[in-house]
């Protein structure tokens, strides 16, 4: 997939100041920024950069303090507590650094518990045979290894077919090579689904499988690169 | 002062954890409420009466008699183990009573000696002056129930006699706390009160100068009631002595020990129940808390704290909230006792109540319900205590579900959020398990109280509506001939009347005796019916008798066996007659016959006690006012009247016992449901909050939680009802006495308001979790490893 897709989801003027009690704190400072349906984005920067306060915004987990997003032409800035719910429920979906995944439900379980309230999933069990996980459908989450498990939330994230994958740290508590498979699996989720796809990542080297990578700090967009070609995973080095 | 860092930590979990210290607490505090208004009013009704027999001399053994000479109290007062002896006369009059058309009965006593037996209690003014034969004084209740009082006015009627008092004062004995009318089911003290006169006006208004016809006697210590009781029999039979009873056939006391024995019951069954749950939603809390500060007591024992220091810590807050249960129940015990003293005022007539609040039994219920928190603390103190402090440090292991997975799915098609409950709940079966039994036994105890209700109106139904149908009931005061039916059914307003004759009996099979009246009535009754136990009308048979069940059951003789009758009046004689039948009853023991066959026995002429009578309503002041002018009339029963007075004063009972019981009852439920949500919210909220990333609205991660809880709630109904029957059947079987028995019956109405009493009390404090998952931190989640 190429990145020549619509425009998927934009940002104008994001800000966010947390405040807790006289003191401000400004996580992001008037952030301009655009996707377009299918493409990989890798997002760079130090810690307290505004990476993850930008991914949530545009995730609808988090509310901006200024500025607008838009996903398609509803605008997330303007929606209530419920609209994003909604948001979130049909057209994201998410990867976090430690799994998230329901302690009590097998693999299998964890993909249907998305599919049985999203509007046009794929069947639970191809969305873990997308992620080479289809021999393990019947394990609870004690029973994977991390990478293992990781995948499997990569396959509960997109079993929805969303239009949006956002990726915080998907590789942060892996080792590389285990890192490399969760990375080939969302490069291939990408590839396969046209999901847009952001991943958040400390490691400068991942940017070399995406279509463009931004670089955060200080609550700012610094530096934007785009790749004309994507490496595979296996070639990065870490 | 430096408070110690543990110490100020207790404090602050406190604080942060009040509601759900709060809730156990208050399950605590129902613990020690009840123990404390149980084993206290206990304490304080049997010490009140003991003292006031104590002082006022009440007597063991109680005699009637016909008449019997004054020389024969020498006699009676010489039986061995007999301390003294007083000759008294008593005698059913009727106050007149202006302003009042329902019929009243008066018991006039004669006035005890000084050093005697059964001594008045002065409340007002002063006793008779034994010189005078126109003083009384009255029972204190009936005298505020007419405005009467020293100076007042009084004229009572006697054997037809009309004769005129002053009141000079009132008073209370010890033998009439409990002052039922003849024929009630419930005190009145508007239609029922006692008189004390001098002896000589009242002997020579009953025809009774030169002798007695009540006998009571103070034995020794250590004396044997029943030989003592033998003796007198054998001594009075001569003169007209129907069997002389111990105290616990005396109405008054036999009432007082029935409700000593509810009492006890109570203080028997309730606490532990409070306890057990108190300890077990210890247990819980305890069990949760210290796995999140898993951590935290690593790093304390890594930084040199010793176990017992850190278990120490822990126990500390266990008592901490146990301490506020034991001050929460010390004062709802008080005040409940307090409410518990006002009504035994009201019901019984004593000069005093004994409500010491003592300290002994304070400092146990408090001890009980600290060991019990202790209890439920200690196995998870316990593994605090064993933890090693490296292992304390690292995160404990999630939480492994590693069951055959798919195991419940082929069991069930539900869905994943379903069956993340349903593994959440059986991933820890001893708390679900003590969750659900902690909320069955709210069911339980609403149940155990909810019953009565079905229960009296059972009573009424059957005792009011298909027996005695009647609308008065007419006693002769002494029996009459055949004729006396013409003249009762000649009076105004009389609709029907059927003849009764009441005979005072000592029936016994083998060793087992008991003294009651037998009922003659005709061979189809149609007013004043025996019933069946499947509460069919029953025909009375040509010789032999029915008794009721509780009789039966007592003297343990099935129909078709014969008992022996002996007769305590008329020409006393002694026979064998067959069980023909059983009845059903609810208070007393009965016994009926066919009348003409009850006289035969009885080796009596055709002799009728009274009449019960249906009265045309618009007739009844005539009736009333033509039947008190007849000389023949003893006493007037109103059906209604009774039947108004046992509603009025059962529903003020129930209402009171059943609002107690309701709040217990919503305390438990309440406690346990909102600290299983507490703990399930702790537990699973990472999990919650990952839902709501995952795209589910607040109400779809609610509903889960509420899913977990309503489970627990369903499930622990049938097990709530089953264990609310058989503690229902067992208060049944302990209230029952020879002076009334409960019907058990338990409607399917029963069931349901208690089930949902527990479920609208479960479901307030589920929804007082609203807030807490609304806050739900969803991004903090994604940041943190549990």
């Amino acid at each position: 997939m190429t990145a020549e897709g619509a425009e998927i989801i934009r940002a104008a003027g994001l800000g966010k100041v947390y405040r807790s009690g006289a003191l401000e704190v400004q996580a992001l400072g008037g952030v301009d920024f655009a996707a377009r349906a299918g493409e990989f984005v890798v997002i760079l920067g130090p810690s307290g950069s505004g990476k993850s306060t930008f991914l949530n915004i545009l995730g609808g987990l988090d509310t901006a303090s200024s500025g607008h997003v838009w996903f398609r032409d509803a605008e997330l800035t303007a929606m209530s507590e419920r609209g994003l719910t909604l948001y979130r429920r049909d057209h994201v979906g998410f990867v976090f650094q430690f799994y998230n995944l329901v302690p009590s439900l097998t693999a299998l379980e964890n993909v249907a518990l998305v599919t049985e309230i999203a509007r046009d999933p794929m069947p639970p069990a191809e969305a873990l045979e997308l992620v080479g996980l289809g021999p393990r459908r019947g394990h609870f989450p004690a029973q994977l290894s991390g990478g293992e498990q990781q995948r499997v939330a990569i396959a509960r994230a997109i079993a929805k077919r969303p239009e949006l994958l956002f990726c915080d740290e998907p590789t942060g508590a892996l080792d590389s090579v285990t890192g490399v498979r969760v990375l080939e699996a969302l490069e291939g989720v990408n590839r396969a689904t046209g999901a847009t796809t952001l991943v958040i990542t400390h490691n400068a080297a991942i940017r070399e499988i995406a279509d463009r990578s931004l670089r955060f700090a200080d609550g700012r967009i610094v530096e934007e690169i785009a790749n004309s070609t994507r490496k595979a995973p296996a070639e990065v080095s870490w | 002062m430096v408070i110690p860092p543990l110490r100020r930590k207790v404090l602050r979990d406190l604080r942060r954890l009040w509601a759900q210290a709060l809730a156990i607490a208050a399950v605590l505090a129902a613990g020690v409420a009840t123990m404390i208004l149980g084993t206290g009013a206990h304490d304080a009704l049997s010490q009140t009466r003991d003292r006031y027999y104590e002082q006022n001399r009440f007597a063991d053994v109680f005699a009637d008699l016909t008449r019997a000479p004054l020389a024969l109290l020498p006699e009676a007062a010489a039986i061995d183990g007999v301390l003294a002896a007083e000759a008294r006369i008593v005698r059913l009059g009727r106050p007149e009573l202006p302003g009042q058309s329902a019929p009243a009965a008066m018991m006039l006593v004669s006035l005890p000696a000084a050093e005697g037996l059964n001594q008045l209690h002065l409340r007002r003014g002063r006793l008779p002056d034994p010189q005078s034969d126109r003083e009384l004084a009255l029972s204190e209740s009936f005298a505020a129930a007419h405005q009467l009082g020293p100076g007042s006015v009084l004229a009572v009627v006697l054997d037809g006699r009309r004769l005129d008092f002053t009141v000079t004062g009132t008073a209370l004995s010890p033998e009439y706390i409990y002052a039922l009318g003849p024929g009630e089911m419930m005190p009145d003290p508007s239609r029922f009160g006692i008189a004390w006169l001098p002896r000589a006006p009242l002997a020579a208004a009953a025809d009774m100068e030169g002798a007695f016809d009540s006998l009571v006697l103070k034995l020794a210590p250590g004396a044997s009631e029943t030989r003592v009781i033998a003796a007198l029999d054998g001594l009075l039979a001569r003169y007209g002595g129907t069997g002389a009873i111990g105290r616990a056939d005396q109405m008054s006391h036999a009432f007082l020990d029935a409700e000593l024995r509810q009492l006890g019951a109570m203080a028997r069954v309730l606490p532990p129940i409070f306890l057990a749950v108190a300890a077990m939603l210890v247990n819980m809390t305890m069990s949760r808390l210290i796995a999140l500060e898993r951590e935290q007591i690593g790093l304390l024992k890594a930084l040199g704290y010793s176990r017992r220091a850190i278990a120490g810590h822990y126990m500390e807050f266990v008592l901490a909230i146990a301490l506020a249960g034991i001050l929460m129940g010390f004062a709802a015990g008080a005040w409940l006792g307090a409410g518990m003293a006002r009504l035994y005022a009201e019901f019984f007539s004593f000069p005093f109540l004994v409500f010491t609040r003592d300290p002994q039994i304070y400092a146990l219920a408090a001890l009980i319900a600290l060991a019990a928190a202790a209890a439920g603390a200690l196995r998870a103190v316990r593994a605090v205590a064993a933890l090693p402090p490296a292992v304390a440090m690292a995160p404990p292991a999630p939480p492994a579900y590693r069951q055959r997975p798919g195991w419940l799915a082929t069991l069930l098609p539900m869905r994943q959020s379903l069956r993340m409950v349903a593994r959440h709940l059986l991933h820890w079966p001893l708390r679900t398990a003590s969750g659900i039994l902690g909320v069955a036994m709210a069911t339980a105890i609403l149940i155990a109280s909810l019953w009565t209700f079905g229960s009296v109106e059972q009573m009424i139904d059957v005792t009011f509506h298909r027996g005695e149908r009647q609308d008065v009931r007419l006693s002769f005061a002494t029996a009459q001939g055949p004729g006396a039916l013409d003249d009762v059914r000649h009076l105004p307003g009389v609709m029907a009347a059927e003849p009764f004759r009441s005979l005072p009996a000592r029936i016994s099979a083998g060793p087992r005796a008991k003294r009651i009246s037998i009922e003659g009535r005709p061979a189809e009754p149609r007013l004043s019916r025996v019933l069946s136990p499947d509460l069919r009308p029953m025909t009375m048979p040509g010789t032999g008798l029915i008794l009721s069940e509780a009789l039966a059951e007592a003297l343990q003789v099935r129909p078709g066996e014969e008992v022996t009758v002996a007769f305590l009046d008329g020409r006393r004689r002694t026979v064998q007659l067959p069980v023909s039948g059983l009845s059903v009853g609810y208070v007393g023991l009965g016994a009926a016959m066919e009348i003409t066959a009850l006289n035969r026995a009885a080796g009596e002429g055709a002799r009728l006690s009274g009449a019960v009578l249906q009265l045309d309503p618009a007739g009844q002041e005539a009736f009333f006012a033509a039947a008190r002018a007849a000389p023949e009339t003893g006493l007037l029963s109103v059906t209604s009247l009774a039947l108004a007075r046992f509603r009025a004063t059962l529903a003020e009972n129930l209402a009171v016992m059943i609002s107690v019981y309701v709040g217990l009852a919503a305390t438990i439920a309440a406690g346990v449901v909102y600290n299983l949500a507490r703990i399930a919210l702790s537990e699973q909220g990472r999990e919650l909050a990952s839902l709501r990333v995952l795209g589910f609205t607040r109400a779809e991660v609610a509903a889960m939680l509420h899913a977990e809880l309503a489970i627990v709630v369903l499930a622990a109904q049938p097990l709530g009802w089953a264990i609310g029957h058989a503690m229902a059947r067992a208060m049944a079987a302990a209230f029952a006495s020879d002076l009334y028995r409960v019907p058990f019956v338990i409607g399917r109405e029963v069931y349901a308001t208690a089930s949902l009493a527990v479920c609208a009390a479960a479901l307030l404090s589920a929804l007082a979790l609203r807030r807490r998952i609304a806050r739900l931190d969803i991004i903090g989640v994604l940041k943190t490893r549990e």
